[in-house]
């Protein structure tokens, strides 16, 4: 592949700032991101963003580069699919889109909402205040709007192109009614874009106040400033750790696409050239018909890729859109990753988690920093229906799993992969929508075995209170998170529902709109996580611990770690002698273990078989529904 | 009479007498005991009342702070929990919230600790409440017994009961309870319904956890420091310094020591709000820098600002404490240069040993104590503490570490380093301030800490207050504070109702409920009927929202088919922060409290005649050299001490006293007011 030098970015030159004023200011800027996301927290409503928080706010430069914030600022692409242009944007205007496909992938599925706010101070335009949150709930065909057997994006619910929510100031009513007339949660729906505009506001705001404190010019410098300081940075990272004339590549698979597609590949190569860092993913699966398509931003692939660098060598480093020039990122049209519209986008989150599961694994061989794979992704969870009283209810829940192991460090239980995010408590769950949450525990054994161990799935069990239906998406049920450098993989997923009468039945990983009554249980597994380095060589204090804990039967502590555990001790001379039998009868361990599959072929046909099986059952139970209270 | 209050500090135990007759404090430090704390407070108390030329017979009331069970909680060292849960909840505290720290691959940082209470030690019990308070399943009273015989064999020293929906219908915790103490009579057990009345059991129960394990060390505490009082024949009221900056009983913290875990700093805003309220400035922002961190907080009408939750190390309990910001920022706070080449300050710290370079014992890294001694804001020959002799040269070669790389003299960068840590309390004072939707230039900054009067005038200027107080005794504010105290507790009960569907008829009878517990309760501490004073709070917020906005009524408020009223108190404090509203949004009461208090009169503050105004230099020390924006300036060094009321002190100037050095910078100028506070006001004549 050739690459083509473009010229430097223009923030690369000398920078008229002081040190000092520039450090405040980077720090100030940091500051304006957290006050961004308390406000939205603490004033939303819906449970994904009040008690979960999955929203990421951002804060860009008058050309829309982001200076602080997660994703890589998109406010190019707004503008450039909205009807304004950047000279008739007004002090207190807001831009509101989620449409993932004029959004080049910015927002990646109809639920996220982007709002943009471009900051004046002295009438003139000095940058943009962004928050992206995850709305409940926004029409189409299921409750939460993540049909999982959806086959086009408009299946998926109402798409906002970008409008202005606020024109200088007023609210325009008038769209947000439309827009929440739409979705199944108009309250909530409403209350959270409400909280997100305020969110912007905050960060307009301080940003404003810097301006005023230093000066609007300074200000300008020191986000040109910013950007260079972390481009030089990257460089100097990039040209410490990733050796040149190297390629390192990885794979992985994605269950299915909810139609009875896959196993899904993803795959990335990673080389570098110079201060050129490429990554290609030329060698991924073409897009599916289902709704696991992820419509990858290039932008927001290039921080992805710089964020992991510097949270595994040096996470004082601000990230911002400095390095963007230096990461060059090919993602073949009509991919998995670059699907056309009108494919499906709801479900991509399965996709999304699976790539950062890649690109742990490529880093892992080219830096040497061991990740094992992770639980695969976090399940949303939906159970809606009618309560006794006629009132209707939705719930949407997001549910974790395994984290990886890293070298020196087990991994998490039932911890969210995403930051920042909280698991729901089940007296708030059983406050306001009726189920009870009868168990909620660590999944033993599904922990990947290894020096260090990867993080053990959960397994929570909800008894459903009024007649309703439920939706989710989870994954990693046809494969398994791998291990690393002789680790053992994680446990695959599993969801059995069991009706009132005793009845069981295996779901698959996505399900939408299965009926369930009074009295059904449903217990909800998640992956766990691979280990990392040989498992005969983890602490067997550790191990015992593990069995203690109620993480690890003594069975399989004997069997993968060769640890012999009695009454919660470790017998020394048994597992001496384990060990030694395990060590000699095993052959060389795999740098990366994606444990016991069968061929891709045979694989293919489970997963199809799996589904037609399912959706036979689905139209049995459809067609003998009691309600109908779905969608 | 005297009263006297003793805060037992990490390194240092302060002492603070009150002269009910005079007026006059004296205050006193001694270095803490941490093997036996009540030793260092007997010492620091005889050689306080020596220096009044007192006994312990003339002590009235005394208000003791302790960090006996911060301690505990940081260091993991309480008691050994057992635990009982609702079967298939047992890994409740192993799984917590799931809570892992940004930003993307955060996870990969945290080092998480082990749950308080080891799931070894953890059983689960047949038994079910649902979320309206209804019995589902009903308790497995062999259960509990087997249970319990198990969890003492292995050896728990406690046991702490937290069952699903006991927030509600707390039923099943109490007869477990029962059915423990019966079958052992000496084990302590708490239950979470009476340490949290709010949803989310991880919460509750983590805070049950924390209690029961903190309890036997905390009540033998308690014990000890009792009869080492009644030995030296103190014949006074006891109370013990709570997280919320109110006081109890020795008995009552034996109940639920977790009130106390945040029993020092809560001293400091209790103090300041005091001195604000009497001052007539009651609008103000606290600034308290240690050695490690600031405290900040903020105070409106005098009222010290309450939270409903702690955040220790990673644990957060639900507790209520005085509502400060903490950050990582302090004298001892360590200045370094990331990767991509920015400084850097904290929230590492040299802590108290080997300590900032300036201290001698060893430390090599440059922190802001060394910048201030470069500068000379601490001026040369001036000992940290009365005792600690400064060494110049280790500071200076300490913060030539990170003037090379950034190409800057030693003068320069440390000048950089305070601008930096400045900039980090500002940050802090933001957040209680601008945040929340507070003008700073209508508050006054009242500093203190060892370090806060240092950086106090900068400060002042960063976010514009209206003036910098320095109180008199600002190394001793905890202290001052604590003497301020009134006896309290709250009551709170997790509601849940719309505002537009409770009859106030409704709320009423659950107020009225509450108020007689606290009635009860103060009954019990020994308050006197008219000093009695009960506070009534209804927590709201828009329906399903995370928030809730502490809005205070009356009783005679409450008439009505509806609970409407608090809607407009709401509304207007939620514009005031967020800015927008949600008319169509029904408003959520999510808890009702009820905060009783008991006033008892600890100090009072005696104003000075008014003075003719006067240039300060009788306190003039002598002059010296300190650094001020990039030079040297002929500064002149002050004793606190040798000020009086009236006093003017034209900055650039340092105004030293025992355990802190006030710094006044050029264009400033400081007033010492008729408490004995210096003022920091822009010099408008310069």
């Amino acid at each position: 592949m050739t690459t083509q030098k473009q010229a430097l970015p223009d923030f690369v030159r000398e920078h008229d700032i002081d040190h000092v004023t520039l450090d405040i200011i980077e720090n100030a800027l940091k500051n304006i991101r957290h006050e961004m996301d308390r406000v939205l927290v603490t004033t939303a409503v819906s449970p994904v963003i009040r008690e979960q928080a999955d929203e990421f706010p951002l804060i860009a430069d008058r050309k829309g580069r982001m200076i602080v914030g997660q994703f890589g600022s998109p406010v190019d692409t707004v503008l450039e699919n909205s009807p304004y242009t950047v000279g008739e944007l007004k002090d207190g205007d807001v831009i509101a889109t989620n449409d993932p496909y004029m959004m080049e992938g910015s927002t990646s599925h109809l639920p996220d909402i982007l709002l943009v706010r471009p900051i004046f101070h002295s009438d003139e335009r000095i940058g943009y205040a962004l928050q992206w949150g995850n709305l409940m709930d926004v029409g189409g065909s299921t409750a939460g709007s993540i049909p999982i057997d959806a086959r086009s994006i408009f299946e998926e619910g109402v798409r906002m192109p970008p409008v202005k929510l606020y024109n200088a100031g007023k609210l325009n009513e008038e769209v947000l009614r439309f827009f929440c007339h739409n979705s199944r949660t108009p309250r909530e729906t409403r209350a959270d874009v409400m909280a997100i505009a305020a969110g912007t506001a905050a960060g307009a705001q301080r940003v404003k106040d810097i301006c005023d404190r230093f000066g609007k010019d300074t200000y300008l410098e020191a986000c040109d400033a910013l950007l260079n300081r972390t481009r030089t940075s990257i460089i100097s990272l990039i040209r410490q750790l990733i050796p040149e004339d190297q390629t390192f590549e990885f794979e992985d698979y994605t269950d299915d696409d909810g139609l009875g597609n896959g196993p899904i590949k993803l795959k990335l190569a990673m080389w570098r050239e110079g201060d050129t860092l490429h990554l290609d993913w030329a060698g991924s699966d073409d897009q599916v018909p289902g709704p696991v398509n992820f419509l990858l931003n290039k932008e927001m692939f290039q921080m992805f890729a710089g964020v992991f660098l510097i949270s595994a060598v040096d996470p004082t480093i601000l990230f911002n859109d400095g390095y963007a020039d230096i990461i060059e990122v090919n993602i073949p049209d009509g991919s998995i990753l670059r699907p056309k519209e009108p494919a499906p986008l709801s479900n991509r989150l399965v996709v999304m988690a699976r790539l950062f599961d890649v690109l742990g694994a490529v880093y892992a061989k080219a830096i040497g920093f061991n990740v094992s794979g992770s639980y695969g992704t976090s399940p949303n969870f939906v159970y809606s229906g009618v309560k006794d009283g006629g009132e209707p209810f939705q719930t949407m829940e997001i549910l974790y799993g395994g984290i990886p192991a890293i070298p020196g460090k087990d991994g998490l239980d039932g911890h969210s992969w995403w930051p920042e995010f909280l698991a729901v408590p089940a007296e708030y769950m059983e406050t306001y929508y009726p189920m009870i949450v009868d168990e909620y525990s660590a999944r033993r054994d599904s922990c990947g075995a290894g020096e260090f161990r990867g993080g053990c799935g959960i397994k929570k069990v909800y008894r459903f209170l009024s007649d309703g239906s439920i939706t989710y998406q989870d994954d990693r049920a046809h494969t398994f998170p791998y291990g690393v450098a002789g680790g053992k993989p994680g446990a695959s997923s599993r969801k059995t529902l069991i009706r009132k009468d005793g009845e069981e039945i295996e779901l698959p990983s996505k399900v939408r709109d299965v009926p369930v009554y009074v009295g059904d249980r449903l217990v909800f597994e998640t992956a766990g996580a691979g280990g990392v380095g040989d498992p005969l060589e983890r602490d067997p204090e550790a191990v015992a611990k593990d069995v203690r804990w109620g993480l690890v039967s003594p069975e399989a502590a004997a069997s993968d770690h060769g640890v012999v555990v009695a009454d919660g001790k470790v017998d020394a001379d048994a597992t001496a002698s384990k060990r030694g039998e395990l060590r000699s009868s095993r052959g060389e361990l795999p740098g990366f273990d994606h444990g016991d599959l069968p061929a891709l072929e045979e694989q293919r046909r489970v997963i199809a078989e799996t589904r037609r099986r399912f959706n036979e059952w689905l139209s049995g139970e459809l067609g003998a529904a009691r309600t109908n209270s779905g969608g | 009479m005297y009263n006297v209050a003793v805060d037992v500090g990490g390194t240092f135990t302060d002492v603070l007498v009150f002269d009910e007759e005079s007026g006059s404090l004296t205050e006193g430090k001694v270095l803490s005991t941490p093997d036996d704390p009540s030793r260092g407070v007997v010492e620091g108390m005889e050689a306080v009342c020596e220096k009044v030329g007192i006994g312990f017979t003339d002590l009235h009331l005394l208000f003791h702070g302790t960090t006996v069970v911060t301690n505990m909680i940081l260091t993991n060292t309480g008691s050994r929990v057992g635990l009982l849960a609702t079967k298939g909840h047992e890994q409740v505290l192993l799984l917590a919230r799931a809570w892992t720290p940004g930003p993307l691959y955060g996870w990969m940082a945290l080092q998480k600790p082990d749950p308080p209470a080891d799931p070894t030690d953890t059983i689960g019990i047949s038994e079910r409440i649902g979320p309206d308070g209804s019995i589902l399943t009903e308790l497995d009273e062999e259960g509990v017994r087997e249970a319990v015989a198990k969890l003492v064999d292995r050896g728990v020293e406690s046991l702490a009961i937290g069952f699903l929906n006991s927030y509600v219908n707390p039923a099943h915790e109490r007869r477990a309870r029962d059915i423990v103490r019966e079958a052992y009579p000496d084990l302590s057990v708490s239950i979470s319904a009476d340490i949290g009345q709010e949803y989310g059991e991880y919460e509750r129960t983590l805070t049950t956890v924390v209690n029961t394990a903190v309890q036997p060390r905390t009540m033998l505490y308690m014990r000890n420091f009792e009869s080492s009082m009644r030995e030296k024949n103190f014949g006074g009221r006891l109370s013990i310094v709570r997280s919320d900056g109110g006081a109890m009983s020795t008995q009552a913290v034996s109940e639920r020591p977790i009130q106390i875990a945040l029993s020092g700093p809560s001293g400091g805003v209790t103090g300041s709000a005091y001195l604000a309220r009497e001052m007539g400035v009651p609008d103000i922002l606290t600034f308290d820098m240690g050695g490690t961190s600031t405290d900040v907080s903020l105070c409106r009408d005098g009222e010290t600002p309450v939270r409903r939750d702690i955040q220790l190390g990673y644990f957060q309990f639900k507790s209520p404490a005085v509502d400060v910001h903490s950050v990582g920022a302090g004298g001892g706070s360590i200045a370094f240069l990331s990767a991509s080449g920015a400084l850097q300050v904290g929230p590492a710290s040299a802590g108290a040993d080997p300590g900032p370079a300036a201290y001698g014992k060893g430390g090599e890294a440059p922190t802001v104590t060394d910048a201030n001694v470069v500068l000379h804001r601490i001026p040369p020959g001036v000992a940290l503490g009365g005792t600690l002799a400064l060494d110049e040269e280790a500071a200076r070669k300490a913060v030539e570490t990170v003037a090379e790389p950034l190409g800057m003299g030693v003068e320069e960068a440390a000048e950089a380093i305070l601008a930096v840590v400045n900039e980090n309390m500002h940050a802090a004072l933001r957040v209680v301030s601008v945040e929340r939707g507070h003008d700073p230039r209508e508050f006054g900054l009242v500093a203190f800490g060892g370090a806060g009067p240092m950086h106090a005038n900068a400060l002042g200027r960063l976010i514009r207050s209206r003036s910098v107080i320095v109180p008199p005794t600002p190394g001793v504010m905890s202290a001052f504070g604590f003497l301020s105290s009134d006896i309290q507790n709250e009551f709170p009960e997790t509601y849940l109702r719309t505002a537009e569907e409770t009859p106030a008829a409704d709320l009423k009878a659950t107020v009225e409920g509450l108020v007689s517990q606290a009635d009860e309760w103060l009954d019990g501490e020994g308050v006197a009927g008219e000093n009695k004073r009960f506070d009534l709070y209804a927590d709201c917020r828009y329906y399903m929202q995370n928030i809730q906005i502490p809005c205070r009524f009356e009783l005679d408020e409450l008439k009505g088919d509806d609970s409407a009223f608090l809607r407009g108190r709401f509304e207007e404090a939620h514009r005031q922060r967020y800015n927008f509203d949600l008319p169509d949004s029904p408003l959520e009461i999510a808890t009702i409290r009820v905060v009783g208090r008991g006033t008892i009169r600890g100090v009072s503050l005696v104003e000075s005649e008014d003075r003719i105004s006067e240039d300060g230099s009788g306190s003039v020390l002598r002059e010296d050299r300190v650094y001020f924006g990039g030079e040297w300036l002929d500064t002149p060094i002050h004793y606190r001490g040798k000020l009086r009321p009236g006093d003017n002190v034209d900055g650039p100037a340092v105004v030293v006293q025992d355990d802190t050095t006030t710094v006044i910078e050029p264009g400033y100028r400081g007033t010492v007011d008729r408490f004995g506070n210096i003022l920091i006001e822009e010099d408008r004549e310069s």
